[in-house]
Parts: structure tokens; sequence; C-alpha cells
């Protein structure tokens, strides 16, 4: 069930009656085979997951593709990136979910454990204070404006704008970081105020784009 | 000159002719007539003159008889003279393919201009037109195109055309509908909430798809499911004309 790149904007997936895919509704272009989608409500496991879903608002609208053959995945134009997650977890806006296997645990959770100022940050930013986790071992496609570029870090500091952060892997601290001045409060900052640092071990996937997934 | 900048400066001799500038941009060496979608002209060297294909037909009418749809020739005009034109499309894929002897059935919208020697014709699908012949068209994609081979299913909204093939029927996912209970509800009402419907293709030939794009408006659209609205009789036409104000007064 390898996720096959077409091209920037396009995924192949094989499906098969072992292995089921979860992907965004809307998102299927075609297929051939013999394949059914069946629209499902939230993400995360039981009733838990489904409370969750609906209480944070970090759900979208999924569908379970079933049975076997090969279908085709793009969402309105935006870019694609394949990621293989190999036991390790992702963490993730659930409106930049495009595919995943189905048998990858997914759970919502709240953005850094850290209280207010995480709170802060997902208002600021405009995230939420929901992110949506996955792991396992298997496939994940993210949607993104002009494409990801991933930046390792060992041990290091990267200062990401908030609206270009995509995701992360590893054991990675995000915080807010805000440098407002004067010269913001009266409108005339750069429009870099505000940004997240992230430290750690592990990789941060950044978009070339400032602007959101709708 | 501008240091720095990599890519070559064009001149009227030097942009390609009949070839891409870049994925985006597509150098149309004129040197007589072409179809040209209105808006998809970005510049041009030359001495190109532009005008409506109605109003070409008055002085070349075999032309203006190879656009056999009334329905979008508000939306074409035919570039004449000798020249460079360049075509783009909101900064979508340019493609250029040729026919031979052939049929392609291609998205209306897509479509940015056509050589003379093609005839186009509406297609029986709405909002799709085919051109017929040889010679060599325009299209435009969100994203590389993808050629498919039948049997396939395709999205609506990621169906850019189809060659060779027999026209599409409609295939309508039995599991969704039964899964979702307000989605069953509302194709009962022909209204559709995610992935029900799809266009089933069999037979020999090649389908072209892009990946789904927010859809633009076609403006011939409205024009399509008017002129189809001549189908009710007057006591239906009623019925869907109050449908249609209380869908415009929720939104």
């Amino acid at each position: 069930m390898t996720f096959e790149q077409v091209n920037s904007k396009v995924i192949r997936v094989a499906v098969s009656p072992q292995g089921a895919v979860l992907a965004r509704r809307g998102a299927m272009l075609g297929y051939s085979g013999q394949v059914t989608f069946r629209p499902i409500a939230g993400q995360g496991q039981g009733v838990g997951g489904m409370v969750g879903a609906a209480m944070s608002g970090e759900s979208n609208k999924m569908m379970a593709t079933e049975g076997s053959g090969s279908v085709l995945y793009g969402y309105r134009g935006l870019y694609v990136t394949v990621l293989q997650l190999t036991g390790d977890s992702l963490v993730v806006e659930a409106d930049r979910l495009l595919a995943h296997d189905a048998h990858l645990q997914t759970s919502i959770e709240m953005v850094g454990q850290g209280g207010v100022r995480s709170a802060v940050r997902g208002a600021v930013t405009g995230q939420g204070l929901f992110t949506t986790r996955i792991g396992g071992q298997g496939w994940v496609a993210l949607l993104s404006h002009g494409g990801t570029f991933p930046i390792q870090l060992a041990g290091d500091t990267v200062g990401v704008d908030p609206q270009a952060y995509v995701a992360h892997t590893g054991a990675l601290q995000v915080d807010l970081k805000s440098s407002v001045g004067v010269r913001d409060l009266v409108g005339r900052g750069s429009g870099e105020a505000l940004q997240l640092h992230v430290s750690g071990h592990g990789t941060v996937h950044v978009q070339a784009s400032e602007e959101k997934v709708k | 000159m501008i240091g720095g900048i990599d890519s070559p400066t064009y001149d009227a001799s030097t942009l390609p002719a009949d070839d891409n500038v870049n994925p985006y941009a597509f150098s149309i060496a004129l040197a007589g007539e072409w179809f040209v979608s209105k808006g998809a002209m970005i510049a041009y060297y030359g001495q190109v003159e532009f005008a409506g294909v109605s109003q070409y037909a008055s002085r070349a009418s075999w032309v203006a008889a190879r656009f056999s749809s009334p329905l979008y020739v508000q939306d074409w005009v035919v570039a004449t003279g000798q020249g460079k034109v360049l075509v783009a499309d909101r900064g979508y894929d340019i493609n250029s393919y040729d026919l031979d002897e052939g049929n392609l059935t291609i998205k209306q919208t897509n479509l940015l201009g056509f050589q003379t020697s093609l005839e186009l014709k509406q297609s029986i699908v709405p909002g799709f037109v085919t051109l017929l012949g040889t010679g060599k068209f325009l299209a435009s994609s969100n994203g590389p195109v993808i050629f498919v081979e039948p049997p396939f299913r395709a999205d609506p909204e990621s169906l850019l055309g189809w060659a060779d093939c027999p026209s599409p029927s409609q295939h309508y996912d039995h599991n969704w509908m039964a899964q979702s209970f307000m989605s069953g509800l509302q194709g009962a009402f022909g209204r559709e909430s995610g992935e029900e419907r799809q266009y089933d293709f069999t037979g020999a030939g090649t389908i072209l798809l892009q990946s789904s794009e927010a859809t633009r408006v076609d403006a011939a659209m409205l024009r399509t499911i008017e002129s189809q609205t001549n189908l009710l009789d007057n006591q239906s036409a009623g019925a869907l004309g109050q449908r249609l104000v209380a869908r415009a007064q929720r939104q």
C-alpha cells in the first residue's frame, strides 16, 4: 500500500481488502478496480475519539476507501507531500491531511501540553488548540501550498512562520515566540512578529507559502 | 540589462514557435487564424488582430463555421495575422496536443485555443466540448495531466477530458449513499455531498485527469441549464423556480 507520487499534486494508492485508506472527502480524483467509498465521521478510535473530534473542531470530513484497486487522490490543486511513518508519530493539523493508511492510529491532542502559552499560540496562529497525532507504520499524505521542505533538527532551534508550519515528527518542542514591539502596535511591524520556535530532535515540514489550507 | 536573472530574455524572433516558453505559458506562431479563449492571451508580437467569432463570420464564414457552438461563441475570439501570441491561464500548466483525424472531448474552461483546421462541437456532457479533425490545440491543467486507460471512474471535478472512447455514463456509489443517510436524503433531492457520483468510462481510449481544482465559474453553465428548462412544462418550471429562489435565500 505504498503511496506513489504521480506528480507534485496527485498521488496513486493501491487499496486492498487488508489495507483500507482514509482520505479527505472530495479528494478522490478517479479510480480503477472494485473500490467503494464510505463517509466516516471524525477521527480517532472509539467514542472518545469521536467526542474529542467533535469538541475540538479538529476533525475533517473523512472517508474510507475500501475494496481492491488503484485510486488517485488530490485536493483542489494543492501540493501533496508523501511521508512514510516507521513507528514514530507525526503531528499535523487535520485539515492538512489528504490521506493515510487506515491502520494508523490517530488521536487528537492539546497543542504542546503547555498550558496558557500553547493556548495563546493556538489562538494567535489560527491553528486552534488541538492538533492530530498519527502514529504507527504506514503512509501519510499532506496538503500544502507550493510544496513542503523538511528541516532536520538535532538539538538546535529553528524559527518558523506559523502560517508556513505544516507538520513535524520526532521529539520536538514547539513554542510561540512573540517579538511584538511598538511598531507592531501602531501597525508598522514587519509582519513577522510571531514565530514558532521549534527545538529538539526531529523534522519540521514547512511549506513555501503563508497560505492556509481551507 | 538586469543582473542576477537566469531566465533568458525573449524577443519576437527568439520566442519559441508553437512551443511552451515554460510550463505555464505557450507561444503560438501565428500565420493565419487561431481560435483563442477570451482572456487567455497575455501578450503578443506582430500584426495580430482579435475579433469575436460571430463578428469574424462576416469576413470568413468558413472559419466561423468551424466553431459550431452558439453556447460558447461569446467566450471565444479569432486571432488573425502574423506574429507570436503568448497564452496562459492562472499559472496552470499549459499543454499542447496534436490531433490526427481524431476526436477529443475536453472541459470547456480548460480549453485555451485551437487551430482553425479543427472543428469544435458541444459535447453531450454539460461543460465539455469536442474537437474533431487534424490540428493543434492548447489546454490548461492544474498540475501536469495524468493519462489513464479505461475501465476507470473519474471524479467530475478532476476530469479534464477523454479521447477516442465512448462518452461516460454516471456511476453512483451505492455504498456511499447507503452509509450516509444525509447524503442519501440529499441525493433524492438531486444534491450531493461527496464522492457518490463518478463518471464511468468503459471501452478503449484515453482519459485525461488533473488534480481537482476549485472550479471556476463557467459562464456558459447558466445558459446550458436555462436552455434545458425548455423541456419542462409550465407547472414544473414554476416549481423549479421556487426551489431556486429558496436556495438563493438560504445562502
